[in-house]
Order: structure tokens, then C-alpha cells, then sequence
């Protein structure tokens, strides 16, 4: 019996093996759209909990890694815009644009924990662009389409990602 | 006159047009300022196209796994029908221990359920600018922000204390089942997290509104939730016999006492 269909028949063995195939996947995308590890990981348990109640309804028509990462994507896609909606709730008679102190200037080479670390600290909205554009790898189209954005928004909100890690790392 | 950022950050990209590419390499010839911006923008590119997946944390599959496994009996349960052969236990799992395993997980469940519908979000400082520039309006606005803060603030933390008694009741009642080292090792850290909340709770007290104590007095309670939640899972792991299951957890813990 394949891993889905042992799935689908309630094997919780087999389940497992496909958390630990795709939860560092599942888990790194979670973590970098909330833009903190621990909503990281209460996503993750959402996600893969709903994989397991819709196993049920997977038909094949993709590989089971490409249906679970749709799967992934659309559950942090709802997580973030429903957390926009209760900030912009909190702060919309607020400018809601970002201040920082850009840290001094470094020449040395990006080490991995700053730029996981600066990407937690982007604002909300570029920060889904970033991980979508520059991370995931989809095109500002796809982007613009999964965030529900102009082409040209995904763009600039990218762009802005890029220059605010620029100063939070120190690279001007 | 410069290239504006978006035609520089298109160039980093390699996906500016023949022609202006051609024009913007004109202009970095000549501007150290803006050969900078494009070499800071390609190390960020680098730097991203090289970041590695980050490992889940251990306790996440048990987290999971209890879930699931409450799930599956609660429809069990509602469906009237004798389990299938395929819902049977998992190899370890049976006779009476398994009604008691089922109680622990759907103990654990339950709180983990109430702590994962509760995600305390404060605002960042980027979200709720210095009032003094924002307008008298906007500094009403604020004012009304900060006790709607506060009053979440308090939401969440009677939420996390009745979480943590949950959880510390099982962990506590069962610890006899853990090794005598792993169980010094659970309350070392307990008592570190528990100093460091009683920190962030004074903090909290002497500044109501600030963001970075209320963060970390939120933080402390997730870290003693996460770290009460791997002693349940370690717990049920070793009454199973999951030997495998048990020394993930424990590596974990040992990671967060270093």
C-alpha cells in the first residue's frame, strides 16, 4: 500500500512519515510568513491537522508534497490577512509606516540567524512579498494573485523588503 | 540624475530590459553610491537564495500526534462503531494503558487547543508610532490603542495561567514516570522560566504600556506552555515504550537548558 493510500486508510505511522518529509518545509514557510517562530509552530499543527482531516479528498491530480504546500499556502495566507484585518482594526487612524534605526554599516558577509532574524522584524505586507518573491521563488504575478495585490504592489512592496534588510543588516 | 530604487533593485534581479540595463550600468560607472545599493541588494539576494529550511521543533509532532489520535476517538466515539482494524493502536499502545494514554492526550489536547486559538499579537513599535508625532487625534487614537492593549494583555495572560495550571497538574501528578535526571533537568528550566516571567510581570507592572516587557512577559509564558507540553509528550512517550519518541523529546529539553 502506497503512503497515501495508508493515510487515507487512518495509519497514523504513515502520517508521520509524511510530517517528517515535509514539516521543515511546511514549517520554514509558516514561520517566515507569520514572521515569528512561534506562530511558526502553531501553524504547522493547524496545517498538518488539516492535512490529515482532507486526505481524504487528495485524488492524485498533483504530487502529495505539491497538494500539502498548496495546502500550507493557503492556511498562512488566510493566517496573515485575517492578523492584517484586527492590526488595521487596531491602527487605522495610525501612519502606518515603518521607522528603524538602519544598524551601522558591515561589510562582512550576510550570516544566516541576522537575515532570519531581519526578515521577522519586516512589516507586515512586504514581508509576504519578500518570502513569496525572494524566498518561495514565485513570480510578482503569482505573488500578486496569492496576496490579492496589483503586480506593481508586489513589486515595490518587494523592493521595500529588500531595503529595509539592507538597513537592519547593516549594509548601508 | 540616479536610477530610481525600482529600477536598481530590477537590475540586482537581472530583470531589467536590454536598454535601461544598459543605461543604469552607465550611471554605476560613475555613482559609488548607487554601485553600493546594488551590491548591498545582490549579497541580500545571495544571503536569501541560501537560506536552509528550519527544523520544526521536537515536541511538535507528539503535539500532532495527540491531537490526531483525539480526533480519531472523539469520531469513534460519535460514530458509535467499533474501532476498524486500521484505527487499532499503534505497536506499544494497548490494554489499560491506553485508556490512560488517551486521558493524558486529551488532557494535553485540550489545553493546547486553548492556547493555540489564543495568539496574543502586540503591537509593534512599527505599528503604533510616538503619539507626540502622529496629531492629537491619532494621540487619542493611540490612547485607546494602549488599553486595548493592556486589556488583551491581561486577557492573555488569565489565559496562558489557566493553560499553565492544566498542564502543570498532569506534568506534575506523572513526573514519577520520568528518570530522576530528566526530571532535575524539567525543573531547573521550569524555575529559570518561572523567575524570568515574575521579571516580565514586575516589568509589566511598573510600565503597563510597554511593548518590549509585555512581549516577553508573553513569551515566558509560551516558553513554559512549550516546555510543560514536551513533559506531557515525554510522558506519554515513555508509558508507550517509544524510546524513539521519548529521546527526541529529551534532546529537546536538553537543548533549552543549555
Amino acid at each position: 500500500m502506497d503512503l497515501v493510500a495508508s493515510i487515507q486508510a487512518g495509519d497514523v505511522d504513515a502520517f508521520e512519515a509524511l510530517y517528517r518529509q515535509y514539516s521543515a518545509k511546511i514549517y520554514t514557510l509558516a514561520s517566515r510568513m507569520a514572521g515569528s517562530p512561534e506562530d511558526g509552530e502553531d501553524l504547522l499543527q493547524e496545517i498538518f491537522l488539516q492535512a490529515y482531516r482532507k486526505i481524504g479528498s487528495f485524488k492524485g491530480d498533483s504530487a502529495l508534497g505539491t497538494w500539502l504546500y498548496r495546502l500550507a499556502l493557503n492556511h498562512c495566507l488566510d493566517y496573515v490577512r485575517s492578523r492584517r484585518a484586527k492590526m488595521n482594526k487596531l491602527t487605522e487612524t495610525l501612519d502606518a509606516e515603518t521607522s528603524f534605526e538602519p544598524a551601522a554599516r558591515r561589510d562582512t558577509p550576510i550570516a544566516r540567524m541576522d537575515l532570519e532574524r531581519a526578515v521577522e522584524r519586516l512589516p507586515e505586507g512586504c514581508r509576504e512579498a519578500f518570502v513569496l518573491h525572494d524566498v518561495e521563488g514565485f513570480d510578482h504575478k503569482e505573488v500578486a494573485d496569492l496576496l490579492g495585490i496589483a503586480e506593481g504592489t508586489s513589486k515595490s512592496q518587494v523592493f521595500k523588503a529588500r531595503l529595509k534588510l539592507r538597513g537592519f543588516l547593516g549594509k548601508r | 540624475m540616479h536610477p530610481n530604487e525600482a529600477a536598481l533593485n530590477e537590475y540586482a534581479d537581472g530583470s531589467l530590459g536590454a536598454a535601461e540595463r544598459a543605461a543604469v550600468e552607465q550611471h554605476l560607472a560613475a555613482c559609488a553610491s548607487c554601485r553600493q545599493l546594488v551590491d548591498d541588494l545582490r549579497d541580500i539576494l545571495r544571503a536569501t537564495g541560501d537560506l536552509e529550511p528550519l527544523d520544526a521543533p521536537v515536541r511538535a509532532w507528539p503535539r500532532l500526534e495527540r491531537a490526531i489520535r483525539l480526533e480519531r476517538e472523539h469520531a469513534t466515539q460519535l460514530t458509535d462503531e467499533p474501532p476498524s482494524s486500521h484505527a487499532a493502536a499503534t505497536p506499544g499502545e494497548a490494554g489499560s494503558f491506553r485508556k490512560y494514554a488517551t486521558w493524558l492526550a486529551a488532557a494535553a489536547a485540550l489545553v493546547l487547543a486553548a492556547v493555540v486559538g489564543m495568539r496574543y499579537t502586540p503591537a509593534r513599535p512599527a505599528d503604533v508610532p510616538a503619539t507626540a508625532s502622529a496629531g492629537s487625534g491619532a494621540a487619542s487614537a493611540a490612547g485607546g490603542v494602549a488599553v486595548s492593549i493592556e486589556t488583551e494583555l491581561r486577557q492573555a495572560e488569565a489565559h496562558y495561567e489557566n493553560a499553565i495550571k492544566g498542564l502543570e497538574a498532569i506534568a506534575t501528578t506523572e513526573q514519577s514516570e520520568l528518570d530522576p535526571r530528566t526530571a532535575a533537568t524539567l525543573q531547573k528550566n521550569l524555575a529559570v522560566i518561572d523567575q524570568a516571567i515574575s521579571e516580565s510581570r514586575a516589568a509589566v507592572r511598573l510600565e503597563p504600556a510597554s511593548e518590549p516587557a509585555q512581549q516577553s512577559l508573553i513569551e515566558g509564558f509560551k516558553t513554559k506552555i512549550g516546555l510543560l507540553q514536551d513533559t506531557v509528550a515525554l510522558i506519554n512517550e515513555m508509558r508507550k515504550g517509544n524510546e524513539a519518541g521519548a529521546a527526541r523529546i529529551v534532546s529537546g529539553l536538553k537543548q533549552k537548558g543549555n
